[in-house]
């Protein structure tokens, strides 16, 4: 991007004034979450306010640099691409995303309750169900058949299966961005930070890092949940706030090894400023990093909640595909469908993250061949 | 090497201490008092609330200032008086001591059995790297890795428990620990823990093993005529496990703890993880610490053992 050219597309255009039109933008979300705040109007739910600012994010520092250098964007997209598996996992995400956001407006309501279509099968299968003939007094078994009106089946107060899992999708990603972004974000600016100043401050955070590893991720995460509440927000602050550890050593290194590198001794030789090299230097040579290792880390933090709304600590109000699951267990022996489905789309959402997440590692780290 | 491993224990008490703090503050951060539930417990059994609650802080000090109480919650967890247990009437220690065998019983079979197949694996299947073979295991490290393994439980007890009924689904406690008995009762579990666990180990040695494979002593050994058999068992392997011995050490106490815990849940296993998972729905405060405490001090305890055996495992590590 040369600044003498005159801007010729839009996007040239809104690269050369992307801080102004950014700064721009977050001040008006910012006007935005102040009025909330102060009317309490709730013009936007909570969730909604860090799904804005990852967007506003994404849609500034993240796809421009992308755009600028096209050429190195093509060059890892090739060689992305050559993992049949990765592309299987993206393609897996996106339909999941495209569920989590459309799906909701197809289905049923997943909170109805329907007592007269309760633990019906999915379709092709069928179950011997147990009732109660008020006119003969006497307890009847009858062979109950999937119905194409709820084509996964229902669980064991009628709710219908399809709707439970769109919405539980909902929730998976959500916690997922969400979580993984604060726990990324944290995790950078901890790294540079300490790379960056070094001395005492270097030695304290990394103290405090080793203590924050010292905690097995889940327990941290059970004890947090159980002293400090169960409502998603924050069940993905805590896993936020818990889960940026391994990111800021990682993140730290890498910016301790870029310090020294010839390119950046020669920025501060020409005079650059302590800002412009941690963000013109450290943080984009430090991307293709913490792109990966979010990818790496998205599926360990959606598992977390599924695993705590399993034991019954996710958040009572949200149909997640933990909570389904563990009501799944308990039905296990009359119908199987209910713990049996939440669990594959949780699986395959897994699996999805990790083929894109390690054909992305090879991508962008030639040296690795894991 | 001497002042390394007192350094590295100097440090390991640090971070301990570290450990202490954060639970504390955590405790003391969250909405109300943390032992608001744990009174209304005791409150709910009985007798005058307010009375009651103003004995039991006078008795747990919760009526001190702040730092007293610090001092005293790290005095008390240091002498070994973890609380008492409301929910199971006996003191957190004495409730520990019962059910800590369960869950190292679960561990240290899964850790037995996923070491040695995932090791294996791995090693093969980076000998026959491009291979179908080495496909396959690939991918399916990669389905062992990503399969929750509280599902994959459910599902073993769907398909041996509930349809085919060839296991109980529920754990004997009546049956004595580490008996021919009681592994009917730990084949599932079992098989539930070490899935991931294996799967990750694959990952390990394999990757550890390629990098090994390219070093130039391997083609050296090769030239001179060495068999390919002893190149890999006797120059390949021996290089290889170093690495493969510090992941597998950091994973026992972070990764797998966790694991346990769920699966302990899922088959009803009364281990730490169980006990835990009931002192939470019983507003059982102290036992939810120290099974938190209990997980990160084991974590603690195994990258000490890590760090110090690396030493003598590897001669070409000095430490000054």
């Amino acid at each position: 991007m040369s600044d003498s050219r005159p801007p010729v597309t839009l996007m040239e255009l809104v690269l050369r004034y992307r801080r102004r039109i950014f700064l721009l933008a977050f001040l008006l979300y910012l006007v935005l979450l102040g009025v909330d705040l102060a009317t309490e109007g709730r013009i936007l739910p909570p969730t909604a306010y860090a799904y804005l600012l990852f967007l506003l994010l994404l849609l500034f520092y993240a796809l421009p640099p992308l755009y600028s250098s096209r050429r190195l964007t093509r060059y890892y997209w090739e060689r992305t691409r050559r993992h049949r598996l990765a592309l299987l996992g993206l393609g897996f995400i996106f339909l999941l995303v495209a569920v989590a956001l459309v799906g909701p407006f197809l289905t049923a309501d997943p909170t109805r309750v329907n007592f007269k279509e309760k633990s019906l099968p999915p379709v092709g299968f069928s179950t011997e169900q147990f009732t109660f003939d008020i006119t003969t007094g006497q307890i009847v078994t009858k062979e109950t058949p999937g119905t194409w009106s709820h084509p996964l089946g229902t669980d064991g107060e009628g709710r219908d299966m399809v709707a439970m899992l769109v919405s539980g999708a909902r929730v998976s990603l959500q916690v997922g961005l969400l979580a993984t972004g604060i726990a990324i974000f944290l995790g950078v600016v901890l790294g540079i930070v300490s790379a960056y100043l070094g001395g005492w401050v270097d030695n304290a955070l990394m103290r405090f890092t080793d203590i924050m590893m010292t905690f097995p991720f889940f327990l941290l995460l059970i004890f947090i949940v159980y002293r400090f509440g169960q409502s998603l927000e924050l069940i993905i602050l805590a896993i936020g706030l818990t889960g940026w550890t391994g990111t800021a050593r990682l993140v730290r290194s890498e910016a301790l090894s870029l310090r020294t590198r010839d390119f950046v001794v020669a920025a501060r030789a020409l005079g650059a400023s302590g800002t412009r090299i941690v963000f013109r230097h450290l943080i984009p040579n430090t991307v293709s990093t913490i792109i990966v290792i979010a990818t790496l880390s998205i599926p360990g933090i959606i598992v977390a909640e599924s695993a705590l709304s399993f034991i019954g600590l996710g958040d009572p109000t949200v149909a997640s595909w933990g909570r389904t699951l563990s009501a799944g267990q308990r039905a296990l022996d009359t119908a199987w469908w209910i713990a049996v489905e939440p669990g594959i789309v949780l699986f395959l959402t897994v699996l999805a993250f990790n083929f894109l997440g390690d054909g992305m590692r090879d991508a962008f780290d030639p040296r690795s061949e894991a | 090497m001497r002042n390394y491993i007192i350094k590295r224990l100097a440090y390991t008490l640090v971070i301990a201490w570290g450990v202490l703090t954060v639970t504390f503050v955590l405790l003391r951060l969250g909405p109300g008092s943390p032992a608001d539930k744990y009174l209304a417990n005791i409150a709910a059994r009985g007798g005058n609330v307010a009375e009651v609650i103003a004995n039991i802080e006078a008795r747990y000090g919760l009526n001190k200032p702040l730092y007293e109480q610090y001092w005293d919650y790290l005095v008390n967890l240091v002498r070994g008086d973890w609380g008492w247990s409301t929910s199971t009437s006996m003191p957190v220690m004495e409730l520990l001591a019962r059910h800590w065998i369960y869950s190292a019983q679960l561990i240290l079979l899964s850790f037995l059995l996923a070491s040695f197949f995932g090791i294996a694996i791995g090693i093969y299947s980076a000998v026959k790297q491009h291979t179908r073979t080495d496909y396959l295991a690939t991918f399916l490290s990669f389905v062992g890795i990503s399969i929750p393994n509280f599902w994959l439980g459910i599902m073993l007890i769907l398909v041996f428990g509930v349809k085919l009924g060839w296991f109980k689904t529920y754990y004997d406690t009546g049956l004595p620990i580490f008996s021919l008995a009681n592994l009917e009762a730990l084949v599932l579990p079992v098989f539930t823990l070490s899935t991931g666990m294996m799967a990750g180990y694959t990952r390990y040695a394999r990757s550890s093993t390629l990098d090994n494979l390219r070093l130039d002593f391997v083609t050296a050994a090769r030239a001179k005529g060495v068999p390919e058999r002893t190149v890999i068992l006797k120059h390949v392997f021996r290089n290889a496990m170093l690495p493969i011995i510090t992941i597998i050490l950091f994973d026992l106490g972070a990764i797998v703890f966790g694991g346990a815990y769920l699966t302990e849940i899922v088959f009803g296993i009364p281990g730490l993880g169980r006990i835990s998972f009931n002192a939470i729905f019983a507003d059982d405060y102290p036992v939810v610490v120290a099974v938190t405490l209990i997980g990160a001090f084991l974590v603690l305890v195994t990258n000490l053992v890590t760090d110090i055996i690396y030493t003598y495992l590897d001669p070409r590590i000095r430490y000054v």
